[in-house]
């Protein structure tokens, strides 16, 4: 038979470009075929398409029996085939691995060193636990092998298995010492390797090594190794110091003299991380000249991240990051360069910079940072810009505009960066769209986590150790405004918290933050963001509470009242809602208050005016939610929140106080406008540390431990007789305190308590249960009109009900209440009730079994 | 240590995957396609052959339409490893005479043969060229 050979297979499916997957599947179909059959031959080819179609993604786990069965031909090529097949698709879990064992066993035993090559291969790919236990011995007996290749294959073998069987370490641990002096080099790399990599987890079995190591790095020229072993010492480094001021003269011998890049860049990434450059020798640079070995780090660093290439300025800026963790003050001199790193086009170098800048932020470096950080977030394709017509044409991003009081209450003021770096004025929804701007596409700047890294290094380089880097606050308000409009990312919960933060703590900038949220909030496109979650919502919430909490440091404005009532508040949470309006009563009283101290008759119906248009407002908020109530029917979904609804009605009802009040037009204000305000400012509210609650003492002689009252009465002898006590009794000796025992009595005997563990209660049959007979049944003379009428509803209604459902509810409750004659309880119109004119039949066992079923 | 090394085409083509580490078979072909997005849409004049991916690092470099791509950890050094697919290029060169896309495409499993002299559990285990060819040769022989 004619089978496909695998140049075949593939040439076909190059062929059948369109239909590939027809071709694939009868392929498949050819191959499962092809497998059954005897003929290794024929099997190895079947196997060797397999593995090419599970490369194009194909499942081929169906063929893990044949595939060992063609590992065990004689034949090498067909070996290795299976050897691949099984490399490739077989997983941990795969089955058919334990047969797999012996061969392998008799492959490794196998004289031809190429079988035993193979083999090694695989099992380097598949070792599971089972495998590795088995295996272990033999692999380790090839260890010994003529062959360096086969040596050195399976010393890395072992170091897998090794980690698949951990008791194998101890074996393991000897004969790598014993090869680390093996004549050949590439078994003694290989060693170096697996030592590097087992170091990691478990420096301190090979320190013995050191010695070894050392020699090894001094005398051999293998840059390869030589990484490895520089690798290896910086996880010995931090457990053995002295091993530190060994390394110190030939490490900084190699990264003088070394050219290639790759070692220079390893070992001053030891040397940083292993903390090599805390030894405070000097060394002899280049030229002859002793410098400190830090300072000689930090030098050959400058050449990576200088360098034109890329991926060396990403590894120097990696390590650089290492180096401000521990020798700060070697890395800021190195601000400029970084700072242009931070334009660099390829994201990963930019996230570098940014951790490495904001590692430097200080008090002359913060301005200049954020500047250019804001300018990234702001000219990127995220944010849509807008031409403004109101200002002047602008050529480039940089001109200069210093803030000044007035111009906070201008329409527009655009974002400008000042030569002299004074401040940064804040934005509003349209932005001054720079002629520089090309149409590129988007850029590393458009990242949602460049963006969000942006945000949080901002935020954190001005508040770090309370502020310390910053000398101008109200520039810092600016620039958390800005960021509201510019982020583009989800930042408002962090963004309010910090507004709040600094408004609260700094006093001096709390006229500034006021002014510029009240902006924010007549911002009519931000509003429309706010729904109820975004971040938008978030910040006015916010604004909205500094606003109305210190109202007081500005010239108080009635529009501020209907700033905190806007359009869109129905659409915020409940939360939010609460806050805009307690701080629209803030502002009212306030204004109040401040309309108050001029009072005349056209302040009387300014005040009037005011009044009214606000309760109409409030009234619409609290009607809008009912008349939804009464359109859709739900009333459990659109009910006010509670905490909305409330401080609606406490706005309503100083509302109503202030209009009668100023019912008629007086002389001077009412004492009412005076004194409303000082509702809210009786005390001032201070920012509260997480622990000061854990700092207030307990005052003496509480003691959380007692009980708080009596134990309960036992009143249960009054509902059900004492239960039998039998099983209670060991139970009750047991227990060691007596209030214990006494409060666990009564609480067994208490009839809903629920003791999973305690079956008293489940002791009772229901032969055993209260007799109903006991309850006392109190008679109810209603007058002799209830029977007739009942009769009458009773046959009425004996149309509608069949007979039989009549009946059988009648037996169910009879049989469920067992109850003693009755006295005649007659209830209009309820004709469920059973006759109890006759007498019911005493309860009996048989008839309440077959009903609790 | 390298956890995985995938050869990719431009049109996201595997031409050779090898993993070091356990992953079950949708988690290997979520990764192919991630990979392919992150490497495929970098560009090489401006960028770094270094990319963040999960928490580990792709070392890649592009020959040709062909990404070889290396995923190691983010403590390994990554020149090293840069310098160890070239190693690995060149060694498929001598090898086929001027190495195309077709030549791994037909000869797969030979390429798989090459890949194991060199790279061994995760760990580059030989970086002379002439070594790995002296022994690619002893395994043709036996074929």
């Amino acid at each position: 038979m004619f089978e496909k050979s695998l140049t075949d297979l593939i040439q076909g499916l190059r062929a059948n470009k369109r239909n590939e997957a027809d071709y694939i599947q009868k392929s498949l179909e050819e191959i499962q075929s092809e497998v059954q059959q005897s003929d290794m031959y024929c099997k190895s080819t079947a196997i060797d398409k397999l593995n090419y179609l599970h490369m194009l993604g194909y499942d081929t786990n169906w063929a893990n029996f044949n595939a060992v069965e063609v590992m065990a031909s004689p034949r090498f090529g067909e070996k290795r085939k299976g050897y691949l097949a099984a490399a490739q698709s077989f997983h941990q879990e795969t089955d058919v691995l334990m047969l797999a064992t012996n061969l392998i066993r008799k492959d490794l035993a196998s004289s031809n060193a190429m079988e035993v090559s193979v083999a090694l291969d695989g099992l380097a790919q598949v070792a599971t636990p089972e495998l590795a236990t088995d295996l272990f011995d033999d692999v380790a007996a090839v260890l010994g092998h003529s062959r360096p290749f086969i040596r050195k294959k399976a010393l890395v073998c072992l170091y897998r298995l090794v980690l698949k069987h951990p008791e194998g370490l101890h074996a393991l641990a000897p004969q790598l010492r014993e090869r680390l002096d093996d004549p050949d080099p590439s078994v003694v790399s290989s060693a170096v390797s697996v030592i590097c990599e087992l170091a990691r987890t478990n420096p301190h079995n090979y320190l013995p090594l050191a010695p070894r190591l050392y020699q090894l790095m001094n005398s051999s020229t293998n840059n390869w190794m030589l990484i490895k072993i520089v690798k290896l010492f910086a996880s010995l480094t931090p457990i053995e110091p002295r091993l530190a001021k060994k390394l110190h003269g030939p490490l900084s011998q190699l990264i003088c003299s070394t050219s290639a890049m790759s070692l220079l860049y390893e070992c001053i990434h030891t040397a940083v991380v292993g903390d090599i450059i805390g030894v405070p020798l000097p060394v002899t640079d280049s030229v002859g000249r002793e410098i400190d070995f830090a300072e000689l780090c930090a030098r050959k660093l400058v050449l990576f991240y200088e360098s034109a290439d890329h991926n060396l300025r990403y590894v120097g800026l990696v390590t650089l990051a290492q180096l401000q963790a521990r020798r700060p003050e070697l890395v800021v001199n190195q601000y400029e360069t970084v700072l242009k790193c931070l334009d660099d086009p390829d994201l990963s170098i930019r996230m570098r910079a940014l951790s490495v800048i904001s590692g430097m932020a200080t008090r002359r470096t913060l301005d200049r940072t954020v500047k250019r950080l804001m300018s990234q977030l702001i000219l990127s394709n995220t944010i849509r810009l807008q031409p403004v017509a109101s200002l002047p044409s602008v050529g480039t991003t940089e001109y200069s505009c210093k803030y000044n009081g007035d111009a906070a209450d201008s329409d527009l003021i655009a974002l400008a960066t000042d030569a002299t770096g004074a401040s940064l004025v804040s934005a509003r929804g349209s932005i001054v769209q720079s002629r520089q701007l090309t149409a590129a596409g988007p850029g590393p700047a458009d990242s949602p986590e460049y963006r969000l890294l942006v945000v949080e290094a901002i935020v954190d380089m001005c508040t770090r150790q309370s502020y310390a880097n910053l000398s101008n606050f109200e520039w810092y308000v600016a620039v958390l405004v800005d960021l509201v409009y510019s982020a583009g990312v989800d930042v408002g919960q962090l963004l309010s918290e910090k507004l709040l933060d600094v408004t609260v703590r700094v006093r001096q900038v709390r006229e500034f933050s006021v002014r510029l949220m009240r902006q924010m909030l007549s911002d009519s496109q931000l509003a429309s963001r706010a729904i109820s979650g975004s971040s938008a919502a978030k910040v006015l919430c916010t604004a909205a509470y500094i606003l109305g909490e210190y109202c007081s440091l500005l010239p108080a404005n009635s529009e501020d009242i209907a700033l905190l009532l806007p359009k869109c508040l129905d659409k915020l949470d409940g939360e939010q809602q609460a806050t805009f309006i307690q701080a629209a009563i803030k502002a009212y009283t306030n204004w109040l208050r401040d309309v108050a101290g001029y009072w005349s008759t056209e302040i009387w119906e300014l005040v009037r005016a005011v009044t009214a248009s606000t309760m109409s407002q409030l009234s619409d908020l609290l009607l809008a939610k009912t008349d939804d109530n009464a359109l859709s029917g739900n009333s459990a979904v659109a009910e006010l929140p509670l905490q909305v609804s409330s401080r609606l009605r406490h706005f309503v009802e100083i509302t109503k106080a202030v209009s009668v009040a100023t019912s008629n037009p007086s002389e001077s204000a009412p004492q009412l406008c005076l004194e409303l305000h000082e509702l809210f400012t009786a005390y001032e509210l201070n920012p509260v540390s997480v622990a000061a609650q854990g700092k207030v003492p307990q005052p003496d002689g509480l003691d959380l431990d007692s009980p708080i009252g009596g134990p309960i009465p036992d009143t249960e002898h009054i509902m059900f007789p004492p239960p039998p006590p039998v099983s209670s009794e060991p139970r009750q000796r047991a227990s060691q305190s007596g209030s214990g025992r006494k409060q666990r009595r009564g609480q067994k005997n208490e009839p809903f308590y629920l003791d999973g563990g305690d079956d008293v209660r489940h002791s009772h049959s229901l032969a055993e249960l209260p007799d109903v007979d006991d309850i006392p049944v109190v008679q109810l003379d209603l007058g002799g009109q209830g029977s007739e009428n009942a009769t009458k509803t009773r046959s009425k209604k004996k149309k509608t009900r069949t007979k039989d459902g009549a009946a059988k509810r009648e037996r169910r409750r009879r049989v469920q209440t067992p109850s003693p004659p009755l006295a005649p309880v007659d209830i209009a119109g309820d004709e469920d009730m059973p006759d109890v004119s006759a007498p019911l039949p005493q309860p009996q066992s048989q008839q309440t079994s077959p009903a609790q079923q | 240590m390298i956890r995985f090394i995938l050869v990719q085409n431009r049109q996201g083509k595997t031409r050779l995957e090898k993993w070091y580490s356990q992953y079950s078979n949708q988690e290997r072909h979520k990764l192919k396609a991630e990979v392919h997005r992150t490497v495929a849409s970098r560009d090489q004049k401006h960028q770094s052959n270094f990319v963040e991916f999960h928490n580990h690092r792709i070392v890649y470099r592009r020959y040709a339409g062909l990404f070889f791509c290396f995923c190691i950890d983010t403590n390994d050094n990554e020149l090293a490893y840069l310098e160890g697919i070239h190693l690995f290029v060149e060694v498929l060169d001598s090898y086929h005479g001027n190495v195309c896309e077709l030549d791994l495409v037909f000869n797969f499993y030979l390429v798989y043969a090459v890949l194991d002299e060199m790279i061994l559990a995760g760990e580059i285990q030989e970086t002379s060229r002439s070594v790995i060819l002296g022994r690619l040769d002893q395994l043709s022989s036996l074929e």
